[in-house]
């Protein structure tokens, strides 16, 4: 077992007790501090549904241990806060152009493209297609997902 | 009375791009997926599994295991109550393996710790003696050799004769075809979480495409009453066949028995790879004879499908294989002979397009041939031949819904083509981000093919869903054990409920065993199935609700409707124009129905019987850029039409496609599980590679709507067509560019040009 | 997972310090390639040292014209950074062809310079593999190696390495800065890398408990005419089943001076000398470009599954030289 740590994640420090060095920031986050949005599809980095914001950078948090994020700013897909209403652009984009269908690979798509569009705000189709080429999705072939880009870079630019 | 309806009319009914139900937790991450639970006390279970194809058990000593601190039960066959086998459709797969193991991945024991790690350790405590035994690996071997397995190596052989095979035409083409082994590869791997109950009995969570199904094994080797066996469905990461077995469900519940506590088992990547069945490795030869307009006389297929260490569902995969192997085209005279045999590879089973996958990649090459043997465009040959309402498959049955190939065929190739690729934008030439290729080497080329199957399940199948309906003051809920894999039938039974009762508040009950069989998600099924049900439901309480209405105003309930919301008389004299919210307060009005299909029947010796409900199909044209000289494929475009009967919500129906034509564009470039001595030498994302954002093409659909008789407002399933013939349409497009034979999926970079080197 | 100790030192000394003399101490950098293999129990280390904090992050001009990239630096920042995109641009490339965008927000330089193999019997613990057990045998050569080595090889390993950013490394003769126990050490790259030979655990030229601070790219002022080239079987975020770092400096027709390096080739980033030698000072035709490029290849030893990387490797250096000689 590891000392207690503390770890910042969507703004609030979190005391992690009893943990066990090789726990990953991931299970950390979903086992114990109960946030679960973020997904464990292969915990080796390759599918990105485990997508978070670490210090402002897009990383899988399955490849870092958490007690090497001690000091750093994490944001998961729970801590995304919408300008207003319930969800922010993006995620309300996926809702309407039908980028949701088993859902496992949304929240890391979603922390994805929120990533793209604070720094890329009107990205071209080929861009969105490389930001998101780390984020496999099973379902939807990425037609949909596509739409919903660059339906909330639109959104985001009208408001 | 147009004000009223414009002012009412019901939102989100059938026909429109309603929202999911579910999209709103789901891009939050509040949707609880089943590797999201979570119980007090809850255990962490793991399975050990054989890491040879075959061999015996010497013996098990689980002493070390169980010392490592944490771990609080290890658990093998011996510790099994009841029956110790299970499977989808016949009970050959050991629970856990007791004298042999017959493939590399086979459950040889559990463990259940405090934590995921000391349960890693104590399956890698567990010593497991082994003598290891020569396997059985090549399928073409397996017919004649010693038995495996007591049930023998053959899962089934079915020989569909009709005319007379013997017969020519003056055009005669052959080819022999193979498929690698696809995996699903959904993105959540398995879980679960099965919870010990006061009453003997035991609640498990789940990700699965059929609860009941499930239950009904979980019961049998648990030594309990089904009824005390519960299971719910939890969030489920997709699907694609490879949920349709058990996986975990029997382990996490022995395991919850044993300790009395909560246990949650979430597979890796990797044990995912190994503990799921794929879809089914084919070698196929066709030859198939024409007269001199390409007009089909004879077909004469052969189709070896290797269904690994157990059965699956590999007998009704031969079935279709079989039964759709001549693809939708008329033929008078056929041998089609199918057989799928027991081998010490990996077990095969259901995914998306089941057994007809296989078989288009074959056919769809055998009509370019033929095409190019009569000189006929290959588009023009297969409207020649096209199937139709009224015309005859190769199993006798006389097709009564509808079919339209032709006109699928049409509307596909009449979509618009992409720009050339001179002028296309370089930076979408082939090799993707590495901006590899460059335009004067690329080389295009399109290709066509043509795809269809059957919907439900078939040869006498006795196929059912139950829903009921809840209705009280204008909230309807919804009550349905149909498993929500991704495909949106959440969606759907609320349109359905809407549209039937006018109402557009409609909640959906948990799906759980607390109501009959919804079936399984699978088979294209559950929007006929289960929409089926749902309709009959909300059907008996729309007729109970006008009954009420009709009753207090003392009118025949006849007269009543309910339009845009209203409850409305026929006869304008009775000036009845009620809210469905308003319409009884307080009352409660449920009702429970099955829904079934019409009967089909079995096949006879020679194949032949109406065993299918109903038969749906699309068409694929690919276009693609390859730069032979790197072996770099870049597929451009997919341009499809697709046979839906009604589209019940377009963009989801968009969704499907593009999704499956996605693990068709996979399956022909990319996708294979790699197998050595049995053994999957790439069970991961790094090394199995499924389709990234830049590997998807443009997608052009067309939904051709013609009712289909008798299905739920005339949809057919369409999760299945968009994977069956977009693969062979990628690899015509690819023969036409390269000038290869290409007649093995998945095509590699070396088959492109690069092949002996020098 | 084995148990594991972990410390994050803020200075060198400390880094140096933590791992001087114990065993099975590992440094520790983005972890994309080391928490994975950790995780499959490829890798087992007894202490991780995590040298994120150490002051290793920056890319700065050397007084000789050169280009200095700290070993801590993220791949994304490497590629992203001007200097190297205007001067080094394959190098840019490489980095960029390299994974996804969230991985290479993670990785650093210097792990990537220590990137283990993808070869399957490596990462699969069950299996013998010389480079992970000494001695335990090598089942590829029979076996799965359709993306292993052509070049370089030994009887006893043909596994490749996967970096992409080594090969434009390899191209531009980039210099590895290390601490070693013995004090500091500046390795050519050449020497940084061991073929396997009859040692195939040792991949590189370090000693235990070396700390990569930095790399080096000397001046180079036609390497700004450069051009890495990625063949996968995937559009993007896989590795290369064939690749090439070139610099061309062409005048009047003729080949001044050039630089290859190939990549998934070779147990190593393989710098093609015999290529480059037939090249300069010949006349920049497709004739001499493939005549170079077999010059190299006839070395190769391809087996029986991986033969497509003959003329796959060959085509992409004909290509890359071809373009660079129009973009000249």
């Amino acid at each position: 077992m590891t000392d207690p740590y503390s770890l910042t994640v969507n703004g609030t420090d979190h005391q992690v007790v009893d943990a066990w060095l090789g726990e990953s920031l991931l299970y950390v986050l979903r086992e114990r501090l109960g946030l679960p949005g973020s997904k464990a599809g292969c915990e080796q980095g390759e599918c990105g549904s485990c997508s978070v914001i670490v210090d402002g950078s897009l990383e899988c948090a399955c490849l870092i241990l958490a007690a090497a994020a001690v000091g750093c700013d994490i944001t998961t897909v729970e801590g995304l806060q919408p300008g207003r209403g319930d969800f922010t652009t993006v995620q309300e984009a996926f809702i309407a152009e039908g980028a949701v269908q088993c859902g496992f690979c949304t929240p890391g798509l979603v922390v994805a493209l929120t990533d793209l569009l604070a720094r890329v705000p009107h990205p071209s189709d080929l861009e969105v297609r490389e930001a998101i080429s780390g984020n496999l999705c099973r379902c939807t072939g990425y037609g949909r997902i596509l739409a919903a880009a660059q339906a909330a870079a639109k959104a985001a630019s009208d408001e | 009375m147009s004000d009223i309806a414009t002012t009412h009319a019901t939102k989100g009914t059938i026909g429109e791009n309603a929202s999911r139900p579910d999209g709103g937790p789901k891009v939050r991450g509040e949707f609880a997926f089943s590797g999201d639970l979570w119980a007090d006390g809850m255990l962490w279970g793991r399975t050990l599994r054989s890491p040879h194809p075959a061999a015996r058990i010497i013996a098990i000593d689980i002493a070390a295991a169980l010392r490592i601190p944490g771990v609080h039960a290890v658990v093998t066959a011996a510790d099994l109550p009841a029956s110790v086998n299970y499977g989808l459709e016949w009970r050959d797969q050991p629970v856990f393996a007791t004298d042999v193991v017959r493939y590399v991945g086979e459950p040889v024991a559990a463990v259940a710790a405090d934590h995921p790690e000391a349960a890693r350790q104590a399956c890698e405590a567990i010593d497991v003696q082994y003598e290891p035994q020569v396997p059985l690996l090549d399928p073409a071997e397996a017919a004649a050799a010693p038995p495996i397995h007591p049930d023998g190596n053959v899962f089934r052989q079915l020989t569909i004769r009709t005319g007379d095979p013997s017969a020519r035409g003056p055009i005669v083409v052959e080819g022999a075809y193979e498929v690698g082994m696809q995996d699903q590869a959904f993105m959540g791997p398995e879980a679960g979480l099965a919870i010990p109950a006061d009453d003997g009995g035991i609640d498990l969570i789940v990700s699965t495409q059929w609860l009941h199904n499930d239950r009904l094994q979980v019961a049998e080797c648990l030594g309990l009453a089904p009824e005390k066996v519960r299971l719910s469905l939890g969030g489920v990461g997709g699907a694609f066949g490879a949920r349709e077995d058990v996986s975990l469900q029997i382990h996490a519940c022995l395991l919850a028995q044993r300790t009395a506590r909560p246990i949650k088992i979430v597979y890796s990547r990797e044990e995912s790879f190994l503990g799921h069945v794929h879809r089914h490795p084919a070698r196929i030869w066709m030859r198939h004879s024409a007269e001199a307009d390409g007009r089909l006389v004879s077909f004469e297929a052969r189709i070896l499908l290797d269904g690994g260490a157990y059965r699956s569902s590999s007998y009704h995969v031969v079935a279709n294989a079989t039964c759709f192997s001549a693809g939708p085209y008329k033929v008078e005279n056929a041998l089609a002979e199918g057989i799928g045999v027991r081998t010490n590879n990996p077990p095969c089973g259901a995914m998306r397009g089941f057994g007809a996958v296989q078989v288009c990649f074959a056919h769809e090459a055998q009509m370019d041939k033929l095409a190019e043997a009569c000189g006929v465009d290959p588009v023009e040959i297969r409207l020649r031949n096209a199937l139709a309402t009224g015309d005859r498959l190769l199993t006798g049955q006389v097709i009564e819904g509808t079919l339209p190939v032709a006109r699928v065929i049409r509307e596909a190739a009449a979509l618009p083509l992409p720009p050339s690729p001179e002028i296309a934008d370089p930076m979408t030439r082939p090799g993707g981000a590495g901006r590899t290729a460059d335009a004067a080497h690329v080389r295009r080329g399109i290709g066509f093919a043509v795809g269809f199957k059957n919907l439900m399940y078939a040869e006498g199948y006795m196929d059912g869903s139950a829903a009921r309906c809840r209705l009280s003051d204008g909230l309807a809920t919804v009550t349905c054990a149909a498993a929500e894999v991704g495909q949106g039938f959440v969606t759907l039974a609320q349109q359905i409920a809407r549209t039937v009762l006018g109402v557009e508040d409609v909640l959906l009950a948990p799906a759980d065993t607390s109501i009959g069989s919804a079936g399984s998600s699978s088979a294209s099924r559950q929007t006929w199935m289960s929409g089926g049900a749902v309709e009959k439901a909300c059907q008996a309480v729309r007729a109970a609700l006008l009954q009420h209405v009709a009753d207090r105003h003392g009118i025949d309930p006849a007269q009543l409707t309910i339009t845009d919301g209203r409850v409305t008389s026929t006869d304008a004299r009775d000036s009845i124009d009620l809210a469905v919210a308003d319409a009884a307060p307080g009352v409660v009005f449920e009702e429970e129905v099955e829904y079934h299909h019409r009967i089909t029947h079995p096949l006879d010796d020679d194949g032949q019987g109406d065993a299918h409900v109903s038969l749906v199909c699309a068409a694929h044209r690919a276009v693609v850029d390859v730069d032979p000289d790197l072996g770099l494929i870049r597929v451009v475009q997919v341009a499809t039409a697709q046979d839906v009967g009604r589209a019940l919500n377009p963009l989801q129906v968009l969704g499907q496609i593009e999704g499956g034509i996605a693990q068709g564009l996979g399956l022909a470039t990319m996708e294979e599980l790699t197998l050595r001595n049995g053994r999957i030498l790439n069970p991961s994302f790094t090394d199995y590679l499924i389709p990234t954002a830049l590997d998807m093409p443009e997608v052009l659909a067309t939904l051709v709507e013609e009712p289909e008789p008798g299905a739920p407002f005339g949809a057919k399933g369409v999760g299945e067509p968009p994977t069956i013939s977009s693969t062979p349409a990628i690899v015509a497009a690819l023969r036409a560019a390269t000038g290869k034979a290409l007649n093995r999926v998945p095509v590699r970079p070396q088959d492109i040009a690069l092949g002996d080197g020098e | 997972m084995k148990e594991f100790g972990y410390e994050r030192p803020a200075h060198p000394t400390d880094a140096l310090a933590m791992i001087a003399g114990v065993a099975g101490a590992r440094f520790l950098g983005g972890g994309t390639n080391l928490v994975d293999l950790m995780k499959l129990g490829v890798e087992t280390p007894a202490v991780l040292i995590d040298v994120t904090a150490l002051p290793y992050d920056f890319v700065t001009d050397d007084a000789d014209g050169g280009l200095r990239v700290g070993s801590g630096t993220r791949n994304s920042d490497l590629a992203a950074h001007l200097a190297v995109r205007r001067r080094y641009p394959a190098l840019a490339q490489a980095v960029l062809a390299g994974a996804s965008g969230q991985l290479r927000n993670m990785a650093t330089v210097g792990g990537n310079l220590l990137q283990r193999t993808r070869c399957p019997y490596f990462q699969d613990v069950t299996k013998p593999c010389n480079k992970r057990v000494p001695d335990s045998g090598c089942p590829a050569r029979d076996g799965e190696h359709h993306n292993l080595a052509i070049l370089g090889g030994s009887d006893l390993c043909i596994a490749t390495n996967p970096s992409d950013m080594a090969v434009a490394l390899a191209a531009f003769d980039a210099v590895v800065f290390v601490e070693e126990p013995a004090g500091p050490r500046a390795v050519p790259i050449a020497d940084f890398y061991r073929l396997p030979a009859d040692e195939p655990q040792r991949e590189t030229t370090l000693e235990p408990g070396a700390l990569i601070t930095a790399v080096a790219l000397p001046a180079l002022p036609w390497a700004a005419n450069s051009r890495y080239r990625k063949a996968r079987e995937r559009a993007s975020y896989s590795f290369a089943i064939g690749s090439v770092a070139v610099a061309l400096d062409v005048a009047d027709g003729m080949v001044r001076d050039v630089r290859i390096a190939l990549g998934a080739v070779a147990p190593i980033p393989w710098r093609a000398y015999r290529a480059e030698q037939s090249l300069r000072g010949q006349p920049a035709t497709e004739v001499a470009f493939r005549e170079a490029a077999d010059a190299e290849l006839e070395w190769a030893q391809p087996l029986r599954d991986n033969r497509y990387k003959v003329p796959l490797v060959r085509n992409l250096m004909v290509r890359t030289l071809i373009e660079l000689v129009q973009a000249s």
